[in-house]
C-alpha cells in the first residue's frame, strides 16, 4: 500500500499551472492559419523549429536555461512532427537575444532555415518558476502562440510538455501524448506482472506482485483503471486495478477462459473472450449487475477484440477460414466482415483513436511485422520488416504512433514508432516487457 | 525466539520429509487441485503432498486400491499418464492419430480408475500471438477433453486451462522445439 501512495505522489505530480493566452489577436490569426498536417502521409516534411536556449531573468538556476531548451527539442521531435534545429548554428547569443517579435531577426532565422521559433525566458524565485514562451512563424514573422506558466521549478519537465502540447496544438490542432503512460506485461522470473511507464518509458512502475501470470493490461477510458488477466486464482480471469490506490476487483470469473479484456468507449462494459459455451468466443460483459451477452459466436477461436473510438464496431481474431485473420462487427446490424486477406496469421488489432486505421500484428516468413490497414480493409501497408518478430501493437492517444513488442535486439521489449514508419525508438531498458497498451490522456485540455 | 526457531526448524524437516515422500510418488507435477498453475508448484506441491500423507489410506480406498502391489501398479501407470502429452500441428487443435492413439491409453487409464480427476493443460509454441494462443490453447484442451468424453470418461472428472504459450517446455527457435510445446499436458488429482 506504501508503494502505492508513493506511485500516486509521483504519478500525479501534475504541475498547476496558471496559464495565460496573451496576445488573444495573434491566436486567433494563429486559428485561422492552422493546416491539417496528416504524418501518416509519405508526402510529410517534419518542420524544423528553432529553440534557442531560454533567456534566464533572475540569477536562480541558469542551468535551466539549456536543460528546458532541450527538453522542448526531444518532446517535440518525440511527437514526429518537428525537426529540432541545431542550436550550434545559431547567430544570436541566446540570452542577449531579444524576446519580441519586433526584436527578433526573422531574416537570420529564414536564412537558416527554420520554420518556426521558440522564444522563451523564466524567472526563478525560492521554489516558484515563472515561464514565458512565444512561438513565431519564421516565415511571417508573426507570434503564433503565447503562453505564461507559474508553479514548482521541481516541476519544470511538466511544464515544458505543456509548453510542447501547446505548440503541437497551435500548428496541427492535435495535441501531444506527454501526460500519456504505457502499460504492459514485464517478465519476473517464472511469472509476468503488470507495470506501467511514462510516455517515452521513463519511470517504470510495478503494479501488480502475485507471483503469477499476469496478461493483456488494458486501460479504462478513465486512465485510472486498467483490466488485465490474471491467473492468481488458478484460471485465466480478468480482474480491473485502480492504478493509483492498488485497489483489485475481479471482472469476470466464469468457467474457462477469461481474457482479452477491451472497455467500450464512454461505458462501463468491456468486451471479453469466454470460453463458457465450450469455444472462446467474444461476450459484451458488464461487470456492475454480472451480466453478458454474445457479440462474435462460431465454432471457430474468436479474440482480441478492439473497439472503435465511438463503440459502435469491434475489431477482433477469428480463424473460421481456417487461420487467424482480422474481422470488423458493427455491434447493432450483427454484420461481420473480414479485412485482411494477406498472409496466414493475422492477430492482435488495435483500432486507432480517430478510427481511420487499424493496426495487428502479421505474420509472413515465420515473422510477426506491424501493419496498418483501413477498417475497411483497404489501404494496407506494412510498418516494421522482419526485423525480429513485432506484436501486440498499440496507438498513442494522439493517432500519431504505434508502441509494440519487438525481438528485434534480443529479447521482447516495448518500442515506438510513427505510424509513417520513421521515428523508431525503443521505450523499456533491460528484462523481457510485452503486450503494451497506451494510456488514454491524464490530463484534459 | 528459539523456540519459534526450533518450531520452525521442526516444520521445514517435516516439510521436507512430506516432499520427498511426494517426490518418489510423483514426478515433479502439481498434485494438489487448485494449484494448477506451475507458478505455484513450488508452494503447491508441499502442501498439497502433506495433506495427501495423512490421508493416505483413505485417498488409496477411495480409488479402489488396497495392495501394496496395487498401489504399485498404480503409480507407475500414473506417471506413465501424467508424462505422455498430444502434441499438435502449428495453428491447430486436430487431433492427428498418433495423439488418438495416446488418447486411447488415457481412457483405458481413467476406465481402470475412474475416481481420478485429470486437469488438461493447453499449450502453444512461441510463434503465434500470446492472447490467440490461449484462446487455441483452450481448443487442445478441449479436442483431448471431448475425445476423452466421447471414449466414455465421465466429463466431470475432467477440468481443463490454457496456458497458451506461457509455459514452454522447450526454448529453441527451431521446429523440434516448437513441436515440444505444442501440446496437451495431463495432470492427475488424486
Amino acid at each position: 500500500m506504501k508503494r502505492f501512495s508513493q506511485r500516486r505522489a509521483v504519478h500525479i505530480a501534475r504541475v498547476l499551472l496558471i496559464s495565460v493566452v496573451f496576445g488573444l489577436f495573434c491566436a486567433g490569426t494563429a486559428w485561422s492559419q492552422r493546416i491539417h498536417i496528416d504524418i501518416t502521409q509519405p508526402s510529410f516534411q517534419q518542420i524544423s523549429i528553432a529553440i534557442p536556449d531560454f533567456k534566464f531573468l533572475s540569477a536562480q538556476s541558469p542551468q535551466l536555461a539549456r536543460q528546458m531548451a532541450q527538453t522542448l527539442g526531444q518532446s517535440l521531435e518525440y511527437s514526429g512532427v518537428f525537426r529540432p534545429m541545431d542550436p550550434r548554428g545559431f547567430l544570436e547569443d541566446p540570452q542577449s537575444m531579444g524576446m519580441t517579435a519586433g526584436e527578433i531577426r526573422f531574416h537570420d532565422w529564414r536564412r537558416l532555415g527554420a520554420d518556426y521559433l521558440v522564444r522563451s525566458s523564466y524567472e526563478v524565485r525560492g521554489e516558484e518558476l515563472r515561464l514565458e514562451a512565444r512561438l513565431f512563424d519564421v516565415l511571417s514573422g508573426r507570434m503564433v502562440v503565447g503562453r505564461v506558466y507559474e508553479g514548482e521549478s521541481r516541476n519544470w519537465q511538466s511544464m515544458v510538455h505543456r509548453l510542447a502540447d501547446e505548440i503541437l496544438y497551435a500548428i496541427t490542432g492535435e495535441r501531444g501524448v506527454f501526460d500519456t503512460k504505457l502499460a504492459y506485461v514485464q517478465v519476473k522470473g517464472n511469472a509476468k506482472e503488470i507495470f506501467i511507464c511514462d510516455f517515452d518509458g521513463g519511470n517504470p512502475q510495478q503494479v501488480t506482485s502475485n507471483g503469477s501470470l499476469n496478461l493483456s493490461p488494458s486501460w479504462h477510458p478513465n486512465g485510472s483503471e486498467l483490466a488485465f488477466v490474471s491467473y492468481k486464482e488458478g484460471a485465466a480471469k480478468i480482474y480491473s486495478v485502480n492504478v493509483f490506490t492498488g485497489s483489485e476487483r475481479l471482472l469476470s470469473g466464469h468457467k474457462g477462459l477469461n481474457i482479452a479484456p477491451a472497455w467500450r468507449p464512454g461505458t462501463s462494459q468491456l468486451a471479453a473472450t469466454l470460453s463458457i459455451s465450450g469455444s472462446p468466443d467474444i461476450y459484451l460483459l458488464s461487470p456492475a449487475d454480472g451480466s453478458y451477452q454474445k457479440l462474435v459466436h462460431s465454432w471457430a477461436i474468436n479474440v482480441s477484440p478492439s473497439w472503435s473510438p465511438d463503440g459502435k464496431r469491434l475489431a477482433y481474431v477469428s480463424n473460421e477460414t481456417g487461420s487467424p485473420q482480422i474481422y470488423v462487427l458493427d455491434v447493432s446490424t450483427g454484420e461481420k466482415r473480414r479485412i485482411t486477406f494477406s498472409g496466414r496469421y493475422n492477430t492482435s488489432p488495435a483500432w486507432s483513436p480517430k478510427g481511420d486505421w487499424i493496426a495487428f500484428s502479421g505474420s509472413k516468413d515465420g515473422r510477426h511485422n506491424i501493419f496498418i490497414v483501413r477498417p475497411d480493409g483497404s489501404d494496407l501497408r506494412q510498418l516494421t520488416h522482419g526485423e525480429g518478430n513485432n506484436e501486440s501493437p498499440t496507438w498513442s492517444p494522439d493517432g500519431r504512433m504505434i508502441a509494440f513488442s519487438s525481438t528485434r535486439q534480443g529479447d521482447s521489449s516495448i518500442w515506438v514508432l510513427l505510424t509513417n514508419g520513421t521515428g523508431l525508438r525503443r521505450l523499456t531498458g533491460e528484462g523481457v516487457q510485452e503486450m503494451p497498451h497506451w494510456s488514454p490522456r491524464f490530463r484534459s485540455n | 525466539m528459539s523456540r519459534s526457531l526450533r518450531g520452525l526448524a521442526v516444520f521445514a524437516l517435516l516439510a521436507l520429509v512430506v516432499m520427498s515422500v511426494g517426490a518418489c510418488a510423483k514426478k515433479g507435477v502439481p498434485t494438489a487441485p487448485g494449484f494448477g498453475d506451475p507458478a505455484y508448484t513450488g508452494v503447491g506441491e508441499g502442501i498439497g503432498a502433506g495433506a495427501y500423507a495423512g490421508m493416505e489410506d483413505v485417498r488409496w480406498r477411495e480409488l479402489g486400491i488396497t495392495s501394496e502391489s496395487e498401489k504399485r501398479e498404480f503409480l507407475a501407470k500414473a506417471e506413465a499418464f501424467e508424462n505422455r502429452n498430444v502434441y499438435f500441428d502449428f495453428d491447430s487443435y486436430m487431433l492427428s492419430d498418433p495423439a488418438k492413439r495416446i488418447l486411447d491409453e488415457k481412457a483405458v487409464f481413467l476406465r481402470q480408475y475412474p475416481r481420478v480427476r485429470v486437469t488438461i493443460e493447453g499449450h502453444c509454441d512461441t510463434r503465434g500471438t500470446a492472447e490467440y494462443n490461449l484462446a487455441l490453447g483452450e481448443r487442445r484442451a478441449n479436442s483431448a477433453m471431448q475425445y476423452l468424453v466421447n471414449s466414455g470418461i465421465n466429463g466431470q472428472n475432467l477440468t481443463t486451462i490454457s496456458y497458451g504459450e506461457e509455459r514452454p517446455v522447450a526454448f529453441g527457435d527451431d521446429e523440434a522445439s516448437h513441436a515440444k510445446n505444442r501440446r496437451a499436458h495431463f495432470v492427475l488429482n488424486y
